[in-house]
């Protein structure tokens, strides 16, 4: 007897599980103290990212939402990670992520930043019934974990990868309000995203090389 | 059809014509013909569009209306001037760089990339590329803004990607919000993010969704336009790029961010009614102004002044269309446009000026007038444009501004913009008197060739004949495009 694997696991409990990982994952970049290890977070966040976006191109069964995950998958998981691994590795200074808050007072703001994206967003959009229903939330709260994460770190490099979290969670909000964009939009905004990335780790090393170290609060020569 | 693809393709033609001819002559001269078609193919859709109508082309990809035009044209012109200027500056600026970090061509390259984001910025119909575009420009230009890789443009350079970047990233929601608040109207799925379609059926869309977008809108691409309190960046990468670069960002894109902003809320107004988005721009703007100010007063470098005079402007355009009435819009519009010719002008006579005194520090320039008869003219035009002094043509705008905010009735919101605006003269005043005027330096001597005067003339002659008369076929875009922003019918 055949037991599809489509009936056996709804696919609903699929995006829960793929949304639990997205929010653990972004979670897990804050309270890093080193950049290589905030940067794995948000390569796992993106593959997590990578797979909603295919569950949802089975379930609706659209090409253009499987070439999406795809190319989500490719260069959020696997190509901007190798990226800003490289920058950290070319950088003279440690790769400390310095944090103006400890770990544990990171990880209760964050706890209280998701609370306030899961009631926010039952208040704006109530509850829905698509398939997608919690990842709506999910994506709000990771906005705002990433949000975090650049306002707390002084390292330039961890900045971006706050930066990109939440270009990943507006990302999954896309697609759990719309199921994605046209897929042009998309190309267009994947493109952006990787020509950014590059050029915020050029940047980082000008920084490296101009002010000895990648600390962003030594910026403050130009004031008035 | 017609000038609409070609004039969205000019631009990066160009670019890639610059780049391996950098080293010859050849580079140069193609940089200010690139630029110089790019103006008269927006001068021609312009008139295209006063003669037949809004143009869609590409599928419904762009979209050429009285707004688009006039935004193609401002970032046209503005190029023009820059792309001509630079010409001579960046080949004194360049003199005694090793090669290694001053690559051939890569300035006029990546110019032109700026110039060609812009004109696609200003004709998209689809949201998404709408936001594709402002972000092209960041990047095209933030490589800009570091281009002389000393310690303060790195720091600028970096600043205005990431405050710019996280703008965008909010932006980014406000498009998707607006397209899940029309999910179910659209026939094809690729027409739910189009501006024309949208724009038809606003009535329709969910007004929670578009109350939202419109605010993540204001916020993301008000970043972009330099609102206060967004605006932190602009001053640090606005002093720090090449002065060519400096006119282009201050003119042309703030103008462009603005009017993506202006796109949301011309879909704000007619789903909701003006009273949600205006009031907010009105608050938006004057505290742009406001935040201007005081910056203007204790300013010490030139080209900072100039960043600070940009957050007002665009404040005082924002406010203009918070304003509402038909002849507040027509004003703000023309403003963006004078403001666009003026501030040009300011920035690039204040480069001939910086080299032949060797710094953009205000308290080592005095006696222009003395020193330099053809450049003090200039510096007094544009000094006399930025104060909105008649009989330039910044006076009749803002005027214009003032007179139809007293007729939508909100003379509060008049009362404090006129204070404001007479507190910047004041401002621009003391500077100007005291750097036009007073003791020549014995050491000035201006290093440009003169016929690097020419398109300043260019751009003064401009706002003098605009300050006196108004053409008609302007007019009329003008109110064409107020049309588009407010919908009411010209």
């Amino acid at each position: 007897m055949s037991f599809p694997i489509g009936e056996w696991l709804p696919t609903s409990s699929a995006v829960n599980l793929l949304a639990g990982v997205f929010l653990l994952s972004a979670l897990a970049a804050v309270i890093q103290r080193r950049v290589p290890g905030a940067i794995l977070g948000y390569a796992w966040n993106s593959r997590a990212l990578g797979a909603i976006a295919a569950v949802v191109a089975a379930a609706t069964g659209e090409r253009h939402v499987w070439i999406a995950a795809a190319l989500v998958l490719v260069t959020k998981g696997f190509v901007i990670p190798r990226l800003l691994r490289r920058t950290a590795a070319r950088g003279r200074a440690r790769a400390e992520a310095q944090s103006f808050v400890s770990p544990t007072t990171a990880m209760l703001l964050c706890g209280a930043l998701v609370v306030i994206g899961f009631n926010q967003t039952r208040a704006l959009f109530g509850a829905s019934h698509t398939i997608l229903a919690s990842c709506l939330p999910v994506s709000v709260a990771a906005a705002l974990v990433g949000l975090f994460q650049m306002v707390s770190h002084r390292a330039a490099l961890a900045q971006v990868v706050g930066l990109v979290l939440m270009e990943n969670a507006i990302f999954l909000a896309a697609i759990s309000l719309t199921y994605g964009m046209p897929l042009v939009v998309e190309m267009g905004v994947l493109l952006d995203l990787l020509v950014g990335v590059a050029l915020l780790g050029l940047f980082v090393g000008r920084i490296e090389e101009s002010f000895e170290s990648a600390d962003t609060s030594l910026l403050t020569s130009l004031k008035g | 059809m017609g000038y609409l693809l070609p004039l969205v393709l000019v631009a990066p033609l160009t670019a890639a014509l610059c780049l391996p001819l950098g080293r010859t002559p050849w580079g140069a001269r193609i940089s200010v013909a690139g630029a110089a078609l790019l103006l008269a193919l927006a001068l021609a859709l312009a008139g295209r569009v006063l003669a037949g109508g809004p143009v869609l082309a590409a599928r419904g990809w762009l979209h050429a209306d009285a707004l688009a035009a006039l935004l193609a044209a401002i970032t046209g012109a503005v190029g023009l001037a820059s792309a001509w200027y630079a010409r001579s500056y960046m080949a004194h600026e360049e003199q005694g760089h090793d090669a290694a970090g001053w690559a051939a061509g890569r300035f006029e390259a990546l110019f032109h990339l700026l110039l060609g984001s812009l004109v696609l910025a200003a004709v998209a119909n689809n949201l998404g590329l709408l936001w594709i575009a402002i972000e092209a420009s960041t990047l095209s230009s933030a490589l800009l803004v570091g281009y002389y890789r000393r310690p303060g443009a790195v720091e600028a350079g970096w600043k205005y990607l990431i405050l710019c970047s996280v703008g965008i990233t909010l932006a980014l929601f406000a498009t998707v919000l607006l397209y899940y608040s029309g999910v179910g109207h659209f026939a094809a799925r690729s027409a739910g993010l189009q501006w024309t379609v949208l724009r038809d059926l606003a009535p329709q869309l969910e007004p929670r969704f578009v109350r939202l977008a419109f605010l993540f809108a204001l916020v993301g691409y008000g970043t972009k336009a330099g609102l206060a309190p967004m605006h932190t960046w602009l001053p640090d990468a606005h002093s720090q790029a090449p002065t060519p670069v400096s006119a282009l960002l201050s003119a042309a894109l703030l103008a462009v961010a603005l009017g993506a902003l202006l796109r949301f809320h011309a879909l704000a107004v007619r789903c909701l009614g003006p009273a949600f988005s205006e009031n907010l721009l009105v608050a938006f703007g004057l505290l742009s102004m406001a935040v201007a100010v005081p910056f203007l007063l204790i300013q010490s470098d030139y080209k900072r002044l100039l960043a600070y005079s940009s957050v007002e402007h665009t404040g005082f355009v924002v406010l203009a269309v918070g304003l509402g009435s038909p002849l507040a819009l027509l004003g703000g519009l023309f403003h963006l446009a004078t403001h666009a010719l003026g501030k040009t002008l300011a920035f690039l006579v204040g480069g001939s000026l910086k080299s032949a005194m060797g710094t953009a520090r205000m308290d080592r320039w005095s006696g222009v007038m003395e020193s330099s008869a053809p450049l003090g003219v200039l510096f007094a035009v544009a000094g006399v444009a930025l104060a909105g002094l008649p009989p330039l043509a910044l006076f009749l705008s803002e005027w214009m501004v003032l007179i139809g905010g007293l007729r939508a009735g909100k003379t509060a919101a008049v009362i404090a913009a006129l204070a404001m605006l007479a507190m910047v003269f004041a401002a621009l005043a003391f500077h100007w008197t005291r750097m036009a005027l007073g003791k020549p330096r014995a050491d000035f001597r201006d290093p440009l060739p003169r016929d690097s005067h020419r398109p300043l003339w260019l751009l003064a002659a401009l706002l003098l004949v605009l300050g006196a008369w108004f053409p008609a076929p302007l007019h009329r875009l003008l109110l064409e495009a107020a049309s588009a922003i407010r919908g009411d019918a010209p």
